[in-house]
């Protein structure tokens, strides 16, 4: 009798001595994204720091490819054992319809989020656009003349135009570019009215004249654009930009998870780390596992129709 | 008079900052490192740049500019090393220096290609820099004029141009253009968001990478042929009584080397064009001005000096945009801003104002980083060139291993490593019908930005393809290469061609 039951506690002691080990290896933190972009720098940043408070190494490895869903089927297909984890962004919302390779936001169990990137709209210094309110009046007065740069189809940058014009209930000509740099050039260069492009990218030119930010479609207002009001102080409830979580395979230990999701927010909610990102351009503003959790419902609803209107929902129908 | 002072005055604040024992030791390592990726075929600078991104969190950032500044010029140094030797582009930038450079290394005089590579690329980083020091930011407002119907009339122009590359048929240098556009067609098409001849597999989303396919094409194909040819298994080269080009050599190679540093600085400034796209234009060129062009393609040592000079000015030229407009024309340039901003600086019309020892720093240092880069690599002539003798079957499982490594290092991928395979099958068979691989490859690479621009030009204007001749540069280009297509076809100049050909 008590043979057994010393072998229950055992049984019963295992699995906790084994979460009080955890991580007791490095952690592979993957990010579907090339090298140097902005997601490659802010999940570094992270795990630099959280490294210290793992006691574990946190490797950074870069799987990009095919807007992301390479590196997160990688993800999901790992043992979900709390040692391989991944940052996904808004592109993992708009891959699960369009890719039938990729993986539903459902196959990923959510750990913490990172921040928002809203969106900013900027227009070029030549236009006669002056503030919020005449850009609208001109996106009435001419329907599909504006011509704005943003990314391709599907891309963070076209999802925020395009739940721009169903805000503002009026159509804006939505000229695709590969990428930021080539966006902005071409707000510089005269070839577009407006850009609809991330703070950091847009920031100098603002504050130089060479473009005019009219308006952020964050919550906030942006520490790089202290000057530039949101759209929702101007009247119009607007948010869209892209957004950034941590998370591991759907079916790793809830006290792995534990650990992790305590772990990245101390990391996040850190005075010193918060300074870093922010030099970097970044916005931290982390959620726990359940309110990222809420988060991506929300997103997920507002961006369905944007897919469906673009006639881009191949995979899964919602 | 003043101009000149403040010039002075500012290479002066330039020297006091990049001569400091920490940034001179940085650039070294930087070059150093450089040197290592650009002579280690596939392992780019765009990597090497990200993997050390962590380390410069804790650098200055100037030094931290300088290292990875160093790091990317010291690439396209290293990058001419394999392409001479033995056929392999180390980076996309030295696939033109294969042609000529690898078959004067045939003909024994892998030292000569080696010594002008490195002394092209001298003389284009020193004008460079001056060219950055008097006009950095009126020369980066160049860039802004361009709008995308202008870089339609100049990826027109580049492939009218490419014809001139190929040294055999007319008819096979076009087909391989037009098959260099149509892999260019794989993947996500940028103005609709739809996928295209991806048969749902994930790793063509993204397109047939250019190195997987430059490296197979070229490199693997090289390989083939030479363990099909060779029944005697002795050393790639033969040692000349000399490693140091003639004086022959010099001047030939002066002006090409000339006109390369200036193509280059012009085409790095533009967004997209790297080092890549000047390198492959200063080969059609000085092909078009050569009075012999036969000699092209035989170990041509023009070959060799002009598109080594344009790779290294369009790397250099690239920090223009990126430093003094905050926009990178490149992937590299955009890594930089990164390294950047992590310390908080924002790249931009600013920051010459605003951090002047950074960006006079950098300047300088570039200048200092190239001699140091020529004063590393010539010694290390003698040593490549006996590397050559060594037995080929020991020298080509170690490139093919080297090859994979670097491959599989761009995305991490395996699917990279059997794209360059299946490109090096298809280039010993396109070798054996006597089909060039450089217009294919340059077709695959101007094909994408083409249909894009043009997409796009379209959609701004509406549909009015009166687009392309109402703006003056792309009239002005789109004329010229309809003058050198007419030039090409001309039924005396293909008589010539055809003439020379059956020499």
């Amino acid at each position: 009798m008590a043979a057994a039951l010393a072998a229950g506690c055992a049984v019963i002691a295992l699995p906790s001595a084994m979460a009080q080990a955890f991580p007791s290896q490095p952690i592979t933190m993957i990010v579907p994204w090339p090298p140097g972009g902005g997601s490659d720098i802010a999940m570094r940043l992270v795990a630099d720091a959280a490294s210290k408070r793992m006691g574990q190494p946190m490797v950074v490895v870069n799987k990009p490819g095919a807007g992301g869903t390479i590196g997160l089927k990688e993800m999901a297909s790992s043992r979900p054992d709390g040692y391989t984890i991944a940052m996904v962004a808004t592109g993992a919302v708009f891959a699960q319809y369009n890719n039938p390779n990729a993986n539903a936001l459902s196959d990923f169990e959510p750990i913490a989020f990172f921040g928002d990137d809203p969106v900013v709209l900027s227009i070029g210094a030549k236009t006669s656009i002056k503030t919020l309110a005449d850009y609208v009046a001109a996106a009435k007065a001419s329907p599909g003349k504006l011509r704005n740069g943003n990314d391709q189809p599907g891309g963070s940058s076209h999802v925020a135009a395009s739940l721009m014009e169903r805000t503002i209930g009026a159509k804006i000509n939505k000229i695709a570019y590969a990428g930021f740099a080539p966006t902005v050039q071409a707000l510089l260069s005269g070839e577009i009215d407006s850009a609809t492009v991330p703070a950091p990218d847009i920031s100098q030119h603002h504050k130089s004249g060479a473009a005019r930010s009219l308006a952020i479609a964050g919550a906030q207002r942006h520490f790089l654009l202290p000057d530039v009001p949101t759209f929702r102080e101007q009247g119009i409830d607007f948010i869209a930009g892209t957004w950034r979580y941590i998370a591991a395979p759907r079916g790793t230990p809830a006290d792995r998870l534990a650990i992790l999701e305590a772990r990245l927010l101390e990391t996040m909610r850190d005075k010193g780390f918060i300074e870093k990102a922010r030099a970097a351009g970044f916005i931290v503003e982390p959620l726990n596992r359940a309110d990222t959790a809420k988060r991506l419902v929300a997103e997920d609803a507002a961006m369905y129709p944007v897919f469906l209107e673009a006639g881009l929902v191949r995979a899964r129908q919602k | 008079m003043d101009l000149l002072t403040a010039l002075l005055g500012n290479l002066a604040q330039g020297f006091v900052v990049a001569m400091t024992p920490v940034n001179l030791g940085l650039c070294l390592v930087g070059c150093l490192l450089g040197t290592l990726v650009g002579v280690l075929p596939g392992i780019g600078p765009t990597a090497t740049i990200a993997m050390l991104m962590p380390i410069t969190f804790y650098l200055e950032p100037t030094g931290a500019l300088i290292m990875l500044a160093g790091v990317f010029y010291g690439s396209q140094y290293g990058g001419s090393t394999t392409a001479i030797l033995v056929n392999l582009p180390g980076e996309s930038s030295s696939v033109v220096t294969c042609i000529d450079g690898h078959a004067m290394a045939r003909q024994g005089r892998a030292g000569a290609a080696l010594a002008i590579a490195a002394l092209a690329s001298l003389f284009a980083g020193t004008v460079t820099t001056l060219a950055i020091a008097i006009g950095g930011p009126a020369i980066a407002s160049v860039a802004l004029l361009f709008q995308s119907p202008d870089y339609v009339a100049v990826m027109v122009l580049g492939l009218v141009a490419a014809i001139v590359l190929a040294h055999g048929s007319l008819v096979k240098a076009m087909a391989m253009i037009v098959l260099g556009v149509f892999v260019g067609l794989i993947g996500t098409d940028v103005t609709t968001g739809e996928q295209r001849f991806t048969f749902g597999i994930d790793d063509l989303f993204d397109g047939v990478g250019f190195v997987p396919v430059a490296m197979g094409l070229f490199g693997l194909s090289e390989i083939m042929l030479n363990l099909e040819s060779r029944a005697q298994d002795g050393g790639l080269a033969r040692l000349r009584d000399r490693l140091w080009p003639s004086r022959d050599d010099f001047r030939r190679a002066t002006p090409a080397t000339v006109r390369g540093t200036l193509l280059g600085i012009v085409m790095g400034i533009l967004p997209g064009g790297g080092s890549t796209i000047p390198s492959f234009a200063s080969y059609s060129m000085e092909k078009k001005l050569a009075r012999d062009p036969l000699r092209f393609g035989q170990g041509a040592v023009e070959g060799v000096a002009g598109p080594e000079a344009a790779n290294n000015a369009g790397a250099q030229a690239g920090f223009i945009p990126m430093l003094a407009l905050g926009i990178p024309p490149n992937a590299i340039m955009a890594l930089l801003v990164g390294a950047l901003m992590i310390h908080g600086i924002q790249p931009g019309p600013q920051i010459i104002a605003r951090q002047p020892e950074l960006f006079w720093g950098l300047v300088v240092s570039m200048w200092i980083g190239n001699l140091m880069l020529v004063v590393l690599n010539l010694p290390l002539i003698g040593l490549w060139v006996r590397l050559l003798q060594m037995p080929y079957r020991y020298l080509y499982p170690a490139i093919i291993v080297f090859c994979c490594v670097g491959v599989y290092s761009l995305r991490n991928s395996m699917m990279e490593v059997v794209f360059m395979a299946v490109a090096g099958v298809a280039g010993y068979v396109l070798r054996k019908l006597g089909c060039e691989p450089a217009p294919l490859l340059l077709g695959l690479i101007l094909g994408p930005m083409l249909e894009e621009n043009f997409r796009r030009s379209l959609s701004v204007s509406g549909g009015d393809y009166m687009i392309f001749l109402q703006r003056p540069i792309s009239a002005t280009l789109l004329a010229a290469a309809v003058l050198l297509l007419a030039f090409v076809l001309l039924p005396g100049v293909r008589h010539q061609r055809e003439r020379l050909r059956d020499d």
